[in-house]
């Protein structure tokens, strides 16, 4: 009599938490203004942001990053179990997921998810090197044999390896089924990318913590609309137009703050800004003019220049910002106030004979073109002549391929999960970063097993990296967005996410 | 009868030949203009090697002429291509966005006619007054103010003050069309007010021009009434500069509605060409061109038929 009251009780007490949880499904829409369009949903080809902020409501790796960045359990059940050797990966698989299409999620579709990830996708490509097989190991499990320790696997598992039905994986994606807690239902280019909940969707467990933890579809539909022009996210936000918009210009904080229906939001170190160099060919070639480069120039001023206000920058010589498990004061050397005495003088020791550099940048993207602007000034100031080239960014990522056309290109990343993932310590990224030292301590940083031992090896990188000059880091940046008001349960992301968030009402 | 068949063929093979030299331009420009849509789609994640990996898979690897050629063959059977990021035929990815574009090109005008027509007429036939100065010297402001920068003002005071309008896009999944049309006044009366200075200026001068010859002075010394004099026998030999400027006006907004589009996020055929020119969409930016000067080509030529109408004195 006892147990059964028990187990009725039990029952109860789950009937009011399920109750509970349906209460906050809503039927309101969210409509969120993007800055583009997205050039494919096609995230394993094309993982650019806007890509990646619509995609992560459709589809789920097996791994998402949580608050620190760390990798955490999304479509697997645990963290891997790893072989004694570090070269052999058990992933388990979670239960009970399905697609969008009805379909069971298995091992099966996993690895023809990831045999496709590892063919199109760049970091796919990078971990396709490394792995001697991918197999299943029944039906909820999957084993990577890797042919030498690689250290970033995870964290490579965290972003653009989404998982497919195996039917579903083509050379040319044509249907977009995922696990995630929307489904696709329909895109209109240049109009509209309509999401609607996935009632069959099953959560991860946990806590929310930036991508990870507990997922709810609260809204009943999820819109992206395209809006190209900021000013008019801006406007559309404040006239109730938008539920959210997205990278909104730091002129406008005010604006959205004091118009009474919209509130601004900042998302601190979003991403940070560089002025990668040329180390294959050309002026910077020489590693003595790149270190002058470096001591030339005053991050402050051209952050300030590209930001205008404090609250939206930092300045910061590591190069993941403070709070993050990476963040380091290891080996950084040259970077302050501008020192155009020492400049001079690495000017001299490396025989510079006054050639132009040729510095690239683009006004698609504002504040890579002030920073640009300053740079040019502390350059000339401590003796370089340049030859600023504004360009727009399809001109500017084919120009910077050519070895022979640019000795410094103006970009901006996000802070990945993995710090050895970073493009520029790829050795074929634009500005050919090959150094033997390098070569030496990414090594170390690959053969890492615990998170100690990463971090010393990471700290070793990075001066490393201080030493090579490959790039010069200006500053950290934060972004703005805009959520209107009674939109409630937003978590600023660097892909903003709305699952756990509910319509105005 | 003869011979105005043998002049609307010779026009119609002039045209053909515009158009030839459009599609030749076109993708001599499109093609030495820098930028990689292979580059573009994979992202700043892409090395060299898997830019030109896609650049194989996409054709763009293969000799100039061999894709001229191919364009060219594909237009003469009516094909303009397939787009390289949308993932459809590029006349679906036009066709998906002529509404928007007819509608707002439509709207555009007739408030441009609308304005530009009876202010026109009545500050030449007012000429030397207030008003005329006025009007003067406010078409001189509008020609010169940019439609972007009206519409930004249009979206701050009725869309965000008043909330009478939306402030961009044309609606999301089951918009009514009658909805869909709210989304186009305010960028069609951004569009038509600066485009309604240009018809002002070229009615009112038109207007001038015959309001001084003698067959106006001897309408009215016949006693025709003045609202006569001015729209049967004034008006009637003013048209053919008004048609001129009027079809120059429609063919120019056809094309030049791209920054309009582009702040009030309209999906049409100009924010197509924007982001085909970004993201160099090869296909995409050729076909839409072409398009666009096919339809500048038409509207040239409707404009010359309609002199014929308005003035039998006018030949082919």
């Amino acid at each position: 009599m006892k147990k059964s009251a028990l187990v009725l009780m039990t029952l109860a007490a789950l009937a009011g938490t399920s109750s509970l949880a349906m209460a906050q499904a809503s039927d309101g829409v969210l409509t969120v203004a993007t800055i583009g369009e997205p050039p494919t949903l096609d995230v394993m080809q094309t993982a650019t942001d806007i890509v990646l902020t619509i995609d992560q409501h459709i589809f789920e790796t097996l791994y998402t990053y949580d608050a620190q960045w760390k990798s955490v359990p999304l479509l697997a059940a645990g963290q891997p179990t790893i072989s004694e050797d570090g070269l052999t990966y058990r992933i388990p698989l979670r239960e009970g997921v399905k697609f969008h299409d009805g379909s069971d999620f298995d091992a099966k579709d996993v690895t023809a998810s990831l045999k496709r990830w590892m063919a199109v996708n760049s970091k796919g490509k990078q971990v396709a090197a490394i792995v001697e097989s991918l197999t299943e190991d029944g039906d909820h499990a999957v084993v990577f044999k890797l042919k030498s320790r690689y250290a970033p696997l995870l964290a490579t598992l965290s972003q653009a390896s989404v998982i497919l039905p195996s039917e579903k994986v083509a050379d040319t994606l044509t249907e977009f089924v995922g696990t995630g807690p929307y489904a696709l239902k329909e895109r209109k280019p240049d109009q509209y990318t309509q999401l609607v909940r996935f009632d069959g969707y099953k959560s991860p467990e946990g806590e929310p913590s930036n991508y990870a933890g507990k997922r709810e579809a609260i809204a009943k539909e999820i819109r992206f609309v395209p809006v190209p022009d900021a000013n008019t996210r801006v406007e559309g936000l404040i006239s109730g137009q938008f539920d959210y918009a997205d990278s909104l210009p730091v002129s406008a904080f005010e604006r959205v703050e004091k118009s009474g229906n919209a509130k601004p939001v900042i998302f601190r170190d979003a991403g940070w800004a560089s002025m990668n160099m040329n180390m294959k060919e050309g002026v910077l070639a020489k590693k003595e003019l790149r270190q002058a480069v470096q001591a030339a120039l005053n991050p402050n001023d051209m952050m300030m220049a590209a930001f205008s206000d404090e609250r939206f920058f930092s300045v910061d010589a590591s190069i993941f910002p403070e709070g993050s498990f990476w963040h380091t004061e290891e080996g950084v050397a040259r970077y302050g106030d501008g020192n155009p005495e020492e400049a001079a003088k690495l000017l001299e020791a490396g025989g510079y004979d006054g050639t132009p550099i040729r510095l690239l940048t683009s006004r698609q993207y504002e504040f890579h073109y002030k920073i640009g602007e300053v740079a040019k000034a502390y350059l000339e100031a401590a003796g370089f002549k340049v030859d600023l080239q504004v360009v727009d960014w399809a001109t500017l990522t084919t120009r910077r391929a050519d070895s022979k056309a640019w000795d410094i290109f103006i970009t901006h990343s996000n802070f990945p999960g993995d710090p050895t993932t970073i493009n520029t310590i790829t050795d074929s990224y634009p500005g050919w970063y090959v150094s033997e030292q390098k070569a030496k301590a990414v090594a170390t940083y690959m053969d890492a097993t615990t998170d100690d031992a990463k971090k010393a090896a990471w700290d070793g990188i990075q001066t490393v990296i201080y030493d090579d000059a490959p790039l010069y880091k200006v500053g950290n940046f934060n972004a703005v967005s805009g959520v209107a008001n009674g939109v409630s349960g937003y978590e600023p992301t660097y892909w903003p996410h709305f699952w756990n968030v509910a319509p105005k009402k | 009868m003869a011979r105005i068949a043998q002049a609307l063929l010779k026009r119609l093979g002039g045209m053909a030949i515009v158009l030839a030299l459009v599609v030749t331009v076109v993708f001599i420009i499109v093609r030495v203009t820098p930028g990689d849509p292979a580059a573009v789609m994979l992202g700043s994640d892409a090395t060299p090697a898997d830019i030109a990996q896609l650049r194989e898979k996409m054709g763009l690897d293969a000799p100039l002429l061999l894709q001229y050629g191919q364009f060219v063959l594909g237009i003469v059977q009516g094909d303009l291509g397939q787009s390289i990021f949308l993932n459809q035929p590029v006349t679906t990815a036009l066709a998906a966005r002529a509404e928007p574009t007819f509608f707002l090109t439509l709207f555009s005008i007739l408030i441009a006619v609308a304005i530009a027509l009876p202010v026109g007429i009545l500050s030449a036939v007012k000429r030397g007054t207030i008003f005329d100065q006025i009007v003067v010297t406010l078409t001189m402001v509008a020609a010169s103010v940019p439609s972007f920068w009206l519409g930004l003002i249009l979206i701050q005071v009725f869309a965000v003050g008043q909330g009478w309008f939306p402030a961009s896009g044309y609606g999301g999944p089951e918009t009514p069309f009658l909805e869909r049309l709210h989304h186009l006044v305010l960028p069609a009366v951004a569009l038509g007010v600066v485009n309604s200075a240009l018809i002002t200026r070229f009615t009112r001068a038109a207007m001038l021009d015959v309001l001084g010859d003698d067959y106006v002075r001897t309408a009215r010394a016949k006693g025709a009434g003045e609202g006569r004099v001015i729209l049967k026998h004034a008006l009637k030999n003013a048209m053919i500069p008004i048609i001129t400027v009027i079809g120059l006006s429609i063919a120019m907004l056809v094309a030049g509605a791209v920054v309009t589009e582009t702040v009030f996020g309209l999906p049409g055929v100009g924010n197509l060409v924007v982001s085909a020119v970004l993201r160099r969409d090869y296909p995409v930016i050729q076909g839409a061109l072409l398009v666009v000067a096919a339809i500048y080509v038409l509207i040239n030529f409707i404009v010359d038929m309609l002199y014929i109408l308005v003035d039998p004195r006018v030949r082919l």
